[in-house]
């Protein structure tokens, strides 16, 4: 059997496993390069990369002479917190489902948050580790390459990583609709309750100029400014700061409202108005809801910030379609390449076997070729040559075609009717 | 004006507006090709129009006029219409769409007496020339402040399925004004010119004309826009109004005026 379709993914992820049993599994780089050395020195694999992230622990491999078998084995070895065996939590993906379940982790359509970044990067340090112990071989280095390159695709084709969730990007959605680039743009904190950290981090990763935080204790104020790398002021002087920034994130736990509509109108005078996004994210409210009818100020609640995350969720999902087809496709046009280049590998010997066996033939005729002089000598070589050539030429044509149209049987029949074994077997 | 090519501009041009209009019938077939479909629109126009124009001798009629104003709406399109901001053409495709089309079925007309006086001549492009790109800057303008509208609105009603598909409302803003600005520096030398060109052919030196005098309006209209903006801060809705409904009073002065009135020029005679 050809070892593309001797490939193996076997794993377990956020999907099947509970968190104790994936901590339990899960390894560092150094531990990964120990494993796949491991696998590859003692020949229960040909080719191994293992893939160990908070949420999946997968190995993808090219069984050695134990087959599947011996993969299982190896496997055996690892217990879940209780002793128990893994057996209930591992997924077995093998030949064409392998490489398609490792493009749709690479892709994040995998992921426990659709379309999230990270993945990507992780597959890619995967590779890296597999390379320094070089356990990646013929076919599991392309599948590799092929994956990074497919997770790019789907990040730059797809719309899947363009919707921003969470409810700290739903912020950065906001302030992107009103101001553009967020670049030298400013905002305050009021407040340092966790929904504010949350948007005021995820805005400074947006490449926001300046935080300003401003709190009833001046002390908390500071601690949080010095986490989050901004400027602390005190809470009388947040009516001065309010006409220099462009956005104002309020999460007190006061009680009443802590901006009314006449400061916001002041501030907008101040910034010659321009337009002032204003984020209140407490319960009980902490702007005074009027300040939306004023004519350059944009207040958002909780709720609104809600009704954005969910929307991007919701486009994630619509891009997710068109990412699965690609995904789908890729792992079809990876499976005939590979199909492809093990024929092609195959011929290589097939033309080789021949060429042995004509220069075989040629000198069993020794006392007939030396009978000849030079000129006529070269013609009978050129004359064996044509001939092997000429006859060779049609049941390679035929096995060219077959793997281009990915028909592994009459490929394998093709090559049993011209005697040939397969090489790896 | 050989109507062939100005037919596939016109085709051209609907198709772009149609994408824009329809993005789930027309806009998702076409995708990808919207922005060469309108570049090829633009070449293809402007070459006929600079053709057209050479061969009659200078000759521009009402038909020029509205054609040259839909090529500097398109090319305004083309020039502006990236990204985000290609929500552009959700207005200036149509604009320039139905400007061509009434272009096309208007009858011809000669604007005559400029083209006898010696020395003239080389001027009266450089005139059209800046009047044109002062309108489609105008147009841009419009479309701008249109599109600011909408988005403020969806904004402020917590609307969010378009949100991050418009572009927002500081480019729309800082867009607008400068479009504005350059489309009253353009304006501003146009008039100068055909004023220059009116001293040197008439022999009174200035004769009314209607239309001379609306456009003197508009000029002094997106001169109190500007003046507004920058010394009392109207940014925004009210820049953004102004540019609405200046616009929409230049478009007033080039079809309606041509119909019902007559001058210098007149296409109506």
């Amino acid at each position: 059997m050809p070892a593309e379709r001797r490939l193996i993914a076997v794993g377990l992820s956020h999907l099947t496993a509970p968190v104790e049993v994936r901590e339990r599994l899960a390894v560092d780089p150094a531990g990964v390069r120990r494993t796949l050395n491991n696998l590859v020195s003692t020949g229960v694999s040909t080719e191994a990369l293992l893939i160990s992230t908070c949420n999946r622990v997968e190995l993808y491999t090219v069984p050695g002479r134990g087959g599947e078998v011996g993969v299982a084995e190896f496997l055996a070895s690892f217990r879940g917190p209780k002793g128990e065996a893994l057996d209930n939590y591992l997924y077995w993906h093998r030949g064409r489902d392998a490489v398609h379940h490792l493009f749709r982790v690479s892709s994040a359509l995998d992921s426990m948050v659709l379309g999230e970044p990270q993945i990507l990067g992780q597959v890619k340090s995967a590779v890296r580790q597999a390379q320094e112990v070089n356990a990646l071989g013929r076919v599991l280095n392309r599948l590799a390459q092929r994956s990074l390159a497919v997770g790019k695709r789907v990040r730059t084709e797809t719309a899947l990583g363009q919707h921003r969730v969470g409810i700290g990007n739903a912020g950065v959605d906001l302030a992107t609709q009103i101001f553009g680039d967020l670049g030298g743009r400013r905002a305050m904190l009021l407040g340092v309750g966790e929904m504010g950290r949350q948007v005021a981090n995820a805005l400074q990763s947006a490449g926001l100029r300046e935080l300003v935080v401003c709190n009833r204790t001046l002390e908390r104020a500071q601690e949080l400014a010095e986490a989050q790398g901004g400027t602390a002021i005190e809470w009388s002087r947040m009516a001065d700061y309010l006409g220099r920034v462009d956005i104002v994130i309020a999460a007190t736990g006061a009680a009443e409202p802590v901006l009314v509509a006449e400061d916001v109108r002041r501030a907008l005078k101040a910034r010659s108005y321009r337009p002032l996004l204003l984020v209140d994210l407490s319960v009980p409210r902490n702007i005074d809801p009027g300040v939306d009818d004023l004519e350059d100020a944009y207040l958002f609640n909780v709720d609104d910030l809600r009704s954005v995350q969910s929307r991007g969720m919701a486009l994630r999902q619509d891009a997710a379609l068109d990412a699965r087809k690609l995904v789908s496709t890729e792992a079809d046009r990876f499976m005939t390449s590979l199909a492809e280049l093990d024929v092609a590998a195959r011929i290589g010997g097939v033309v080789r076997h021949a060429e042995v066996l004509r220069i075989a033939e040629m000198a069993r005729s020794q006392r007939l070729v030396s009978s000849l002089d030079g000129s006529q000598q070269e013609a009978l070589d050129q004359m064996t040559r044509a001939l092997v050539k000429k006859v060779l030429h049609n049941p390679l044509q035929n096995l060219r075609r077959a793997a281009r149209e990915g028909d592994s049987e009459r490929v394998e029949a093709i090559l049993n009717a011209m005697g040939v074994q397969d090489e790896d077997a | 004006m050989d109507s062939l090519p100005y037919i596939a501009v016109l085709i051209a041009y609907g198709l772009v507006g149609a994408a824009h209009l329809l993005p789930g019938i027309v806009g998702e077939r076409l995708k990808s090709r919207v922005r060469p479909i309108a570049l090829t629109g633009v070449f293809l126009h402007a070459a006929a129009l600079f053709l057209g124009v050479a061969t009659i001798g200078g000759g521009t009629g009402f038909r020029e006029a509205l054609s040259a104003l839909a090529l500097g709406i398109m090319g305004a399109y083309v020039a502006a219409g990236r990204g985000r901001l290609s929500a552009l053409g959700l207005l200036l495709a149509p604009l320039a769409t139905v400007l061509l089309g009434i272009a096309l079925v208007v009858p011809r007309h000669q604007v005559a007496a400029l083209e006898h006086t010696p020395g003239v001549l080389p001027w009266l492009p450089i005139h059209l020339a800046l009047v044109f790109f002062g309108l489609a800057c105008f147009a841009l303008s419009f479309a701008l402040g249109a599109l600011y509208l909408l988005v403020r609105r969806e904004l402020k009603a917590k609307r969010f399925d378009r949100l991050g598909r418009l572009p927002s409302l500081e480019v729309l803003d800082s867009m607008q004004f400068r479009a504005t600005l350059f489309g009253f520096v353009a304006m501003t030398l146009g008039i100068g010119v055909g004023g220059g060109i009116a001293a040197a052919s008439l022999d009174v030196p200035w004769a009314w004309d209607p239309k001379v005098g609306f456009t003197a309006l508009l000029w002094a209209w997106y001169g109190l826009a500007l003046q507004l903006r920058i010394v009392a801060g109207w940014r925004g809705k009210w820049s953004a109004l102004f540019a609405i409904v200046g616009f929409a009073a230049a478009m007033f002065s080039l079809v309606g005026f041509n119909f019902f009135f007559t001058g210098w020029h007149g296409y109506a005679g």
